[in-house]
């Protein structure tokens, strides 16, 4: 016969043994499921003093091909150039999320911006900045080929940039430094562009 | 008394220029399986041009196989424009998006006021036929979706399109995901051969539209 205090012994071993089995199977499943999450790449805010404020981007989305403006905040450099570098990184930075609707490689996207007085405003233009963006090499090598999605974003970084700069009225698009033919096979990189507002929702085709 | 029946009037001779883009040293897109945006447009093309073909359309096409050496955007717009084309497509393939892209240039029409022997810059040689390329690109779009093919209408600057004086469009062929989340690739055989058969449609839609009232008696 066994005595009492052993059995109790017995199965409170027993239960010890279930309750650690079921903790371990716990931590496997949300090990897994961190390991299969896919990862998101945003470089950790980096700690400012300077006071955040909100600024309009325009993100596009290619399943219907549409660009809605949408606020965030955020701080910026006060320097009109740098700031409307960080303006586009963070633009770009943003379609690196593994939720975005207009999925781009992260990485560093923009060389410089340049602010310069436009010298030959089209006719019946009002006069303004012309911003000239230097992207880099490697932004275009990883970007995705396609009419639509390569003019989903220049007209996205044209959208932000003139919410964000009025006095911008044409945008020009440089790679490393040097003019480029397209962004990656497709959207025309040597036209220049005028400022606007690139809120863009497709209308269906109309049967009249 | 016995009545002839009128004879029919052959229709008039209506050119479609196709433009397979990339080609040669520029492989375009890289598509699913190893495949490549330049021969997908190709093999499109040739799909198209048998449906057309036997509509009665006569084709003038930038190429028929891979070239060693391929045109560039500019001689592909010459070659459309001398040939007095009724209308042109210009034929891609991408992997992203869903369904057909139908883009038409966002150049805009000149103005009325500048006068009709306004020159028009080469860039710009697109814009007097917006309206017309509009309007192609609707009844694409109309056809493609009674073939129920998702389809996307926008604007973009892209060559040769802004090139052309022809009514142009350029058609994207991305991946068609159902409703219920079944995806087909760009590379099925059926899926593009029902845009092919809802773009000829379409086009001779569009032709009866384009032939003045006269022509047709």
């Amino acid at each position: 016969m066994i005595p009492r205090y052993q059995r109790i012994l017995f199965w409170s071993l027993v239960a010890g043994i279930l309750l650690m089995a079921a903790f371990l199977l716990h931590g496997c499943e949300q090990a897994h499921k961190r390991l299969a999450t896919p990862n998101d790449p945003t470089p950790i805010a980096a700690p400012t003093s300077s006071s955040t404020e909100d600024v309009t981007l325009y993100l596009a989305n290619d399943a219907d091909a549409s660009i809605t403006p949408a606020t965030e905040s955020f701080a910026l450099p006060q320097e009109p150039s740098a700031r409307a570098r960080a303006l586009i990184e963070h633009l770009l930075s943003t379609y690196s999320l593994p939720a975005s609707a207009h999925p781009l490689q992260g990485g560093a996207a923009v060389d410089d911006v340049f602010l310069l007085t436009d010298p030959q405003p089209a006719i019946g233009a009002r006069p303004g900045q012309l911003a000239v963006i230097n992207l880099r090499g490697s932004f275009l090598d990883n970007h995705p080929s396609g009419i639509q999605v390569e003019t989903l974003t220049v007209q996205s970084i044209i959208g932000t940039l003139h919410a964000a700069f009025p006095q911008v009225t044409a945008i020009r698009f440089l790679v490393d430094g040097q003019p480029h033919d397209t962004l990656a096979g497709h959207a025309d990189l040597l036209h220049t562009y005028p400022a606007t507002d690139t809120t863009a929702k497709p209308i269906p085709p109309s049967g009249n | 008394m016995n009545r002839v029946a009128p004879a029919q009037q052959p229709l008039p001779r209506t050119v479609i220029f196709l433009d397979p883009a990339h080609g040669g040293p520029d492989p375009g897109a890289h598509l699913p399986n190893n495949l490549l945006e330049k021969d997908l447009t190709l093999a499109f093309a040739t799909r198209l041009r048998a449906l057309l073909a036997s509509s009665g359309f006569t084709m003038v096409s930038t190429r028929d196989a891979d070239p060693t050496v391929s045109f560039t955007t500019d001689q592909r717009a010459e070659i459309a424009n001398h040939g007095h084309s009724n209308a042109c497509l210009v034929l891609h393939a991408t992997s992203s998006g869903n369904g057909v892209h139908v883009i038409t240039s966002s150049l805009t029409p000149p103005n009325e006021l500048d006068g009709p022997h306004t020159t028009v810059p080469w860039n710009a040689a697109q814009s007097a036929s917006i309206p017309q390329s509009l309007s192609l690109a609707n009844e694409i779009g109309l056809s493609l979706q009674r073939a129920k093919i998702p389809v996307i209408l926008s604007r973009s600057s892209l060559r040769p399109l802004d090139n052309l004086t022809c009514p142009a469009v350029a058609i994207e062929i991305s991946p068609f995901t159902s409703p219920d989340g079944d995806r087909t690739p760009v590379t099925d055989a059926t899926y593009q051969q029902n845009i092919a058969k809802a773009i000829a449609a379409a086009l001779t839609s569009w032709r009866s539209r384009q032939i003045p009232v006269g022509a047709a008696k």
